[in-house]
């Protein structure tokens, strides 16, 4: 590989038909006593005005007669050497000084002296000092080398998982998941379609290393509350934003709370009772009625018996997966539980009854509202909450999460209003992300940020050894 | 004569104190006054440049010529095109490179067969490569001085064996050749054109030569006829050909070989029955533009592409244990240029 130009930070590399380097690759160029890493994010024909007419006249010379050759000094052979010769588009990422890499990449390799090779992983990550204690093993990089990231990377971080539907977003946060759970972590997974329970067992149907902790958690059968453990906070906070409950009505209802405390009879009961004998303004009753009704058919609340307590799961040091299934109940349900769960554990983390939480929500724009989003991404990193988005719709998503964003990890959009999100708000830059994104196959990932030392890598996700569940249910089957 | 020192002092010197303008307009006369009611076709780059409608039957002396037309003889016969082209390559201290691709089209009942493509192949030509080469003295210096007549001399000497190989070795064909049939003062003995034309003749094969254009204006004007016929035919132009260019063989004819008055008029040399040769010409190769496809297809397999010299270029590095030096354009260097 020869170098031919530079554009800004775009070096152009000759290559000859045995040079091989795919999208994603690094290479690093030695000069003498200095090196520059550089990553390839396309590959594109050697094109000339002049080959391409020699090419197109061949072409046509042929297919309308058989060609005979005698070509005594096989320049046709030489010919067809420049024919295949590609160009490889590459972003220079980095340069290497004292065995370490440097942003300083002010100097120019020379197009005579350099020589190009690929850069391992191993020798990457030697450069950048990416070292951790608990690792991922998320699948393979390069050359089908064994590829971690560190759980350290995703601690106190906020992350998003994201691509097109079936490009393997799911089947990557498992994997993060289980291998979390395994280090000792607690995991809340929102799971839109009932597929996380998977995690519990092996492909093969026998029980999985982390079996005994992963907890299936079903609304109104084994997520319930009582409302003393919820407290007035949650409560109200799930009335206004998952019920949309008005202030007045608000007002009153506490009231009523506050009422039915003093009593020590806080019961869903003694609620429903106090809100039809209370003494108030007719339009207020209805309103309490109607959302006490849903409260009371959502059947998330127990006076008692059968009730959740998150710290007595988030007890031992043996982590846990705690898999809220939301697929089977109804929209205003979920934002209820939602709500009520992250208010619970935001309660739990300010009184340090429980270390920090990984929080993993699939699909966060369907249950809760744009801004409340922000919200709980600004404050509760501060808590000890570390959330991972996984969305197929990268719009979904506003800005402000995406400016905070410590990690992402992209698999295949070919969608042209998808890329141009995401490489508008990504941390690589825009033509990385649209050349390399656009052509991921299945179960491939461009990984980006703290993770990958803001380095981007193409990462080849291992298949899971998980119990596939969730799948999409068809009419016709095939034999 | 003018004081020197008064004339710059003064800064006046004109044309007019020198006598130029007055020097020039003797040193030839120009003869403008000849121009009025010409027809005039102008010239880009010395390219050959035709009126499309012929000069006109008013500018044609001879055009009283028979005009014979040609019909397609449904024989089959193999028509083979040769066409070459040569170009040079590098210079050496005491000599020069250059290279050449030969091309032969095949066509047959109406139809392309196949092509030949021979080359790209090198020849290095210095003083003691072109003593070997059976040129006499005088001509083998020109060729070294000149590289036009080196390129010629190369072409000529390839087109030459393969024109000899195709005309011992095939029978009953066409063989059509780029340009007249004329001897060549670079022919080789063994392969000189009147052999080839004698090979043909024994073989039964017909020997045709197809110029794109003619330097003999007097041609084209007796070629004018032709542009008002509607279907392929042919003028004798013998008599002129014979009285301006020695050496040349067979019969020599203006020929249209396509139906229309847009069809170009070409300038062909034929060895054997001029009728027979030209039928199974229209009979067996396919003429599109007014040009036989052969002779067409033989001329872009011939060409050399920017690729193939790039190729040549580093071929000769690698196999002939050569050093490039840095080089410059002169011209360039020493007259500079004005970008407009």
């Amino acid at each position: 590989m020869k170098i031919l130009s530079k554009n800004g930070n775009e070096l152009l590399l000759l290559a000859m038909k045995e040079d091989s380097a795919a999208k994603g690759d690094y290479l690093l160029i030695e000069d003498r006593s200095r090196s520059m890493v550089v990553q390839v994010y396309d590959e594109e024909y050697l094109s000339s005005q002049a080959l391409v007419e020699d090419i197109v006249k061949e072409e046509v010379v042929n297919a309308s007669s058989m060609e005979n050759l005698h070509d005594p000094l096989n320049i046709g052979s030489l010919s067809r050497l420049v024919r295949d010769a590609r160009v490889f588009r590459a972003k220079i990422r980095a340069s290497v000084n004292d065995g370490k890499l440097s942003s300083d990449v002010t100097w120019l390799p020379s197009r005579v002296e350099s020589r190009i090779r690929r850069i391992a992983m191993k020798e990457l990550s030697s450069l950048l000092g990416r070292y951790g204690v608990f690792a991922i093993p998320i699948g393979r990089a390069g050359r089908e080398e064994e590829f971690e990231i560190y759980a350290e990377d995703l601690d106190g971080k906020l992350s998003v998982i994201t691509g097109k539907k079936e490009s393997g977003k799911s089947h990557l946060s498992k994997m993060l998941i289980k291998t979390l759970v395994q280090y000792g972590a607690f995991v809340i997974v929102f799971d839109l379609n009932n597929e996380y329970g998977g995690l519990g067992w092996s492909c093969d149907g026998v029980p999985s290393s982390i079996h005994q902790q992963v907890k299936i958690l079903e609304p109104g059968k084994t997520l319930r509350f009582t409302l003393n453990y919820c407290g007035k906070t949650a409560i109200s906070g799930m009335l206004r934003n998952a019920l949309d409950m008005p202030a007045a009505s608000l007002r009153e209802f506490l009231r009523i709370w506050d009422w039915c405390e003093s009593k020590q009879s806080l019961s869903i009961d003694s609620i429903g009772n106090a809100v039809n004998t209370w003494n108030i303004n007719e339009l207020v009753r209805d309103a309490l009625v109607s959302r006490y009704h849903v409260i009371q058919s959502s059947r998330l609340f127990t006076n008692g018996e059968g009730s959740l307590q998150f710290e007595d799961i988030i007890s031992g040091n043996s982590g846990a997966a705690m898999i809220i299934n939301m697929g089977e109940i109804s929209p205003t349900v979920r934002r209820m539980v939602v709500e009520l769960v992250l208010s619970k554990i935001v309660d739990l983390l300010e009184h340090k009854k429980i270390p920090p939480i990984f929080l993993f929500a699939e699909e966060a724009h369907i249950y809760v509202r744009d801004t409340y989003w922000e919200d709980i991404i600004t404050r509760m990193r501060h808590f000890g909450i570390y959330t991972t988005f996984i969305t197929n719709q990268p719009d979904a998503l506003s800005d402000g999460i995406y400016r905070q964003v410590d990690n992402i990890f992209l698999f295949n959009f070919t969608n042209d209003n998808d890329l141009d999100k995401i490489s508008k708000v990504s941390l690589a830059d825009n033509d990385t992300i649209r050349s390399i994104v656009r052509t991921l196959p299945q179960r491939h990932c461009l990984a980006i940020g703290k993770a990958v030392c803001d380095l981007p890598v193409v990462i080849k996700v291992a298949a899971a050894e998980i119990l596939t569940l969730g799948e999409t249910k068809k009419f016709f089957t095939k034999k | 004569m003018i004081n020197q020192k008064a004339l710059f002092s003064d800064n006046i010197l004109s044309l007019r104190d020198l006598d130029i303008g007055e020097s020039v307009s003797k040193c030839l006369a120009p003869k403008l006054d000849v121009l009025k009611g010409k027809k005039i076709v102008f010239c880009y780059d010395d390219k050959k440049m035709m009126p499309v409608d012929g000069w006109g039957m008013r500018s044609n002396p001879y055009s009283e010529t028979t005009i014979t037309t040609i019909r397609p003889i449904k024989e089959n016969a193999l028509v083979a095109a040769i066409d070459s082209s040569s170009i040079k390559l590098a210079e050496t201290e005491d000599g020069s490179l250059y290279g050449i691709k030969c091309g032969v089209a095949t066509a047959y009942a109406g139809h392309t067969l196949m092509h030949f493509k021979i080359g790209p192949g090198l020849f290095y030509l210095s003083e003691k490569t072109v003593h070997e080469s059976e040129l006499e003295e005088r001509l083998s210096r020109l060729v070294l001085l000149d590289d036009d007549l080196a390129k010629r001399l190369i072409r000529v000497r390839v087109e030459r064996a393969v024109q000899k190989e195709i005309a011992t070795n095939f029978t009953n064909s066409i063989i059509l050749v780029d340009g007249s049939l004329k001897a060549s003062i670079f022919e080789e003995r063994g392969c000189r054109i009147s052999k080839i034309s004698e090979s043909s003749v024994l073989r039964k094969n017909m020997l045709v030569g197809i110029s794109k254009s003619t330097k003999l204006k007097a041609l084209d004007r007796a070629a004018a006829p032709l542009t008002k016929v509607p279907g392929p035919a042919y003028i004798e132009v013998e008599d002129i050909i014979k009285s301006l260019i020695r050496n040349t063989i067979g019969s020599n004819l203006m020929v249209k070989l396509e139906k229309g008055t847009s069809s170009p008029i070409l300038r062909a040399d034929i060895v054997g029955d001029v009728r027979q040769s030209l039928g199974k010409l229209l009979g067996n190769d396919v003429v599109a533009g007014g040009y036989p496809e052969t002779l067409r297809l033989a001329h872009h397999i011939s060409t050399f592409t920017s690729i193939e010299v790039t190729c040549l270029r580093s071929h000769i590095l690698n196999s002939y244990d050569v050093t490039e030096l840095a080089a410059e354009d002169i011209r360039r260097t020493l007259l500079g240029s004005i970008p407009v």
